[in-house]
């Protein structure tokens, strides 16, 4: 009697460096310490049932990672799902669950739409801000908005427009002027071909705006007027944050 | 560019005479500057950037201020290499079960990160604070064999200390050694301030007392407080010679014949032992450790809890300085292998088991203690693996159990020589017909893939000798092509190093040209049979090991320059170093052929003469002789004793076959060319 369960969670602080290619063997030994029933697949190596939608690149922080988990017997959500969060590295984190019913849609078309928070440093504030903001009202108006993709095996041309659903730039105050960040936060479309923050940097770029020093993966889910909803908890996360809210 | 962070540097070391408040004991010191906010902006930029977070399962992180003490455990190579090493888990484990003590850990930083830190002005730093060298009170750093040399010089300049001895002050670490490279510390004399010879346990913790002991006498009002530096440090380095097993490289020198072989290694200072004894623990039930075992979150070479059977080995293989160094057999108790294992696997989440020794099949319980673990993992996705050096049946009866859980894939044995003469004169004892029998059994139960390891160089060896290893892997696979014509063997072939403290110290090490001439033979040989895989290292690969293995202090410039010209990761394929090695070798006049191709005789003093690993150097002689001559010696775990020295002083002999709990006779194993092995030897069936 196996029971699957859809969980967000977290991947920051020291855990973002961990590769996608490492991160099912955290996930096993974590789920053997919390001694969880997880389901194995057959074959010669077996693999624990964890499947993650898609791959976060190393570095880049997330508070909306999503993977699904079959248990080859029931457990008790609430408490084992913690025990597991506990496991977890410090960093990762479950924050929401859902068992999933038979016929549930696959997890990836839940997540059409990924909220991508991109952040500078405190240097060049309001000229950033405002460049960054005629950049993207540009890359909004436009049809295409081509850049080439530097790969080990060779460069690659590609389209980012067609994934761009919104774009706010705004400044995040700190509690010092010196904390405060420029933020650039996108809402991008998962069901194209894939287009990456790095690429979308490139594009509103133009040679001039540095790399961001952060790079966060808010929230995956659907695209709404406001923000994008999160796939399992339901809660919109709004593109443009509300600031006097976060300060306090 | 807009937004551009500006560039950040570490905080400034400190300069000497403003490092002594991080070091004080306890909630005196200032605490150590982390070098996380500068560190982490850069790791997107560099190769596999988590093995420089830490934050792993079951580290240990210990206010700065709630320590007296404060230890950087280093292992002088990659994380991913360094990390699964028990020696370092061991006394990590130790100094922070103590109240007083903290211990974090350092590796060496890939060649990528070396130049950020550089940049940046990062220092060598631990992993589970971030905190810098230069403000540990101890470098403890595990030299398990030669090659780390450059990275050990390279930490130590990363990390704000001088890299010679002579340049510290009580403001810097002391940099101790430990390890089997230690046995013979003499080219890292100019740099290190101890070597401490033998198992750690024990006398880590001495010494972390001395440590404390000495910090508080520092103190103000402490009967030290006033003593000038240089005094001072001297009274830390002769309190530490004072430990047994600690070898101060400083309070000793050597002499030499006017021919420049060595006379003798003498002792400078009043006090210290002509000849420095090696630390043995005496019963490994005491020190069950490490328990807690770091679980990486990324790929490791070894990714397994691991669990130390026996310490020792008895097999007397003459080319074998880890066999030699670590004598006698301490076995741990069945039971307690079973509860560590449970206990490290639930606590850890590994998915494997390594049964750790230098040849776990010897246990004088292995049966039994591979039978009720594959037992009780039976059914799970928990697999179980030991390295053995045996070649008998019983080898493949036990990997049969091991794999309950698997398929049955390969199987690696060693014969290390190719000819019945040759493996008399290494004292490997087992027949061809053993090693044929052997493989028969292992094809006709399922094994696919037998893996051959041997070597070339040794002694004595004849072009006939290296031939024989080739025409023993022919008949290998002749038996495995009889069994299914996918099974495989491979033939894995590594150039001899001699290494101290055997009794191969004395020989002569093949060059290069020769190792790679009959590496060449092995080949040509087996040119027709292409099921037959050869593995072979780059013959160069041994030039450096060995120059490091039996070199004295007159290395220690070579060292030095090699690492100043850019020698790091001396053991990577990635990072051919050789070139720079013997460019340093010809400016500070270090004669590799004079080192490393000649043989010694018996009047020649060696390097490590004064370091004493227990054995006695009339037997090794001996041996070397009886090597010679073809012949055998058997092992002294199953028969009687040859007086190789290592025993009397000690209040313990072999310990093994414990009665209690499980009880099993103690039985030879019947290797040494009996063709009569049973597939299931009655030691192996036997239970309470």
């Amino acid at each position: 009697m196996t029971q699957r369960y859809r969980i967000r969670w977290t991947k920051v602080a020291r855990t973002r460096f961990i590769s996608a290619r490492d991160l099912t063997s955290v996930w096993e030994r974590a789920l053997r310490r919390a001694d969880l029933p997880i389901a194995y697949s057959e074959g010669f190596t077996p693999h624990p049932k964890v499947s993650f939608p898609d791959a976060l690149p190393v570095g880049v922080s997330s508070t909306g990672e999503y993977a699904e988990l079959t248990f080859a017997a029931p457990i008790e959500p609430a408490s084992d799902l913690a025990a597991l969060s506990a496991a977890l590295p410090a960093g990762m984190d479950i924050t929401t669950y859902l068992e999933v019913p038979d016929g549930a849609p696959k997890l990836a078309k839940m997540l059409r739409a990924t909220l991508w928070e991109l952040a500078w440093p405190p240097v060049d504030q309001t000229e950033l801000g405002a460049l960054l903001s005629t950049r993207s009202d540009e890359l909004l108006a436009a049809d295409h908005a081509e850049v080439i993709r530097h790969r080990p095996d060779g460069d690659r041309t590609i389209d980012v427009r067609p994934a761009v659903l919104a774009l706010a730039a705004t400044t995040r105050p700190g509690s010092h002027a010196r904390d405060a960040h420029t933020v650039l936060r996108a809402v991008l479309r998962n069901d194209g071909p894939t287009v990456r923050p790095t690429d979308l940097h490139a594009a509103l770029s133009r040679g001039d705006v540095a790399e961001p020093h952060a790079v966060l993966r808010c929230v995956q889910g659907a695209h709404e007027p406001e923000g994008v909803r999160d796939a399992l908890g339901g809660e919109v996360e709004p593109l443009v944050p509300d600031v006097d809210a976060e300060a306090a | 560019m807009l937004g551009t962070a500006p560039v950040s540097l570490a905080s400034t070391i400190p300069a000497r005479g403003a490092r002594a408040p991080y070091r004080r004991p306890g909630r005196e010191a200032l605490p150590a500057p982390s070098c996380w906010s500068v560190l982490e902006p850069l790791l997107p930029k560099v190769r596999k950037p988590v093995q420089y977070v830490g934050g792993e399962h079951n580290q240990h992180v210990t206010a700065w201020e709630a320590a007296e003490t404060r230890w950087l455990l280093c292992y002088p190579d990659t994380y991913e290499v360094g990390q699964p090493n028990q020696g370092i888990q061991i006394l990590y484990e130790l100094l922070n079960e103590r109240p007083t003590a903290l211990a974090e850990r350092a590796y060496a930083p890939w060649v990528d990160l070396e130049e950020l830190q550089r940049e940046h002005a990062i220092p060598t730093f631990s992993l589970e604070t971030h905190r810098p060298l230069w403000a540990f009170d101890v470098f403890g750093v595990t030299l398990p064999h030669e090659l780390g040399h450059t990275n050990l010089l390279n930490l130590l300049d990363l990390g704000g200390v001088p890299h010679r001895s002579v340049g510290r002050s009580t403001e810097d670490p002391i940099v101790l050694v430990g390890g089997h490279a230690a046995f013979n510390p003499e080219p890292l004399a100019p740099f290190i301030d101890a070597a401490v010879m033998g198992d750690g346990e024990q006398v880590t913790l001495e010494i972390d007392e001395v440590v404390r002991a000495f910090k508080r006498e520092r103190e103000p009002a402490g009967p030290l407080e006033g003593c000038d530096d240089a005094e001072a440090r001297h009274e830390l380095l002769r309190r530490l010679a004072a430990v047994e097993g600690v070898y101060v490289p400083a309070f000793y020198a050597p002499r030499y014949r006017d021919d420049g072989r060595l006379q003798r290694t003498v002792p400078t200072e009043p006090g210290v032992p002509a000849l420095v004894p090696k630390r043995t623990i005496q019963d490994l039930e005491e020190w069950q450790y490490p328990r807690k075992q770091i679980v990486p979150m990324t790929e490791t070479v070894h990714e397994r809890f691991s669990v130390e059977i026996f310490r020792g080995c008895t097999r007397g293989c003459r080319f074998c300085q880890a066999g030699m160094i670590t004598r006698p057999v301490r076995e741990r108790r069945p039971e307690t292998v079973q509860r560590l294992v449970e206990e490290g696997v639930a606590d850890t989440g590994f998915n494997e088991v390594g049964l750790l020794s230098l040849s776990s099949a010897d246990h004088s319980a292995i049966g039994p203690i591979a039978r009720d673990l594959a037992d009780a993992y039976e059914g799970t996705t928990t697999s179980l693996s030991l390295p053995s050096t045996r070649v008998d049946a019983f080898n493949v009866t036990l990997s049969n159990e091991l794999a309950r859980n698997g398929r049955r894939t390969g199987l690696t044995f060693a014969p290390e020589a190719g000819s019945e003469r040759l493996r008399a004169v290494i004292n490997k004892m087992v027949s061809e017909a053993d090693l044929l029998r052997t493989a028969e059994v292992a094809f006709a139960e399922g094994w696919r893939h037998i893996k051959l390891y041997f070597m070339v160089g040794l002694p004595t060896e004849t072009d006939e000798d290296v031939l024989a290893i080739a025409e023993l892997g022919i008949r290998t696979y002749e038996i495995a092509r009889r069994h299914g014509h996918a099974n495989k063997v491979t033939l894995s072939v590594g150039g001899f190093v001699p290494k101290p403290h055997t009794p191969f110290q004395w020989a002569a090490q093949d060059p290069p040209d020769e190792i790679r001439r009959k590496l060449s033979l092995i080949r040509h040989a087996i040119k027709d049979h292409r099921g037959i895989k050869v593995r072979t290292n780059d013959p160069e690969e041994g030039v450096i090991e060995g120059l490091l293995a039996r070199g004295d202090r007159r290395v220690a410039p070579a060292i030095e320059r090699a690492w100043q010209l850019g020698a790091r990761f001396d053991g990577w394929h990635e990072m051919p170093t050789l070139e720079l090695w013997r460019q340093a070798m010809a400016e500070t006049g270090v004669d590799l052929d004079w080192f490393s191709y000649r043989e010694r005789d018996q009047h020649e003093a060696l390097p490590w003469d004064h370091l004493d690993s227990g054995l006695d150097a009339g037997w090794l002689w001996e041996d070397w002789q009886d090597a010679q001559a073809d012949q055998q010696l058997d092992d002294c775990r199953w028969s009687a004793c040859y007086d190789c020295g290592v025993c009397p002083g000690l209040s313990i002999e072999h310990d093994t076959g414990y009665t209690g709990g499980f009880s099993l006779p103690v039985v030879p194993s019947r290797l040494g060319g009996s063709d009569e092995l049973p597939i299931t030897p009655e030691r192996y069936a036997s239970g309470p």
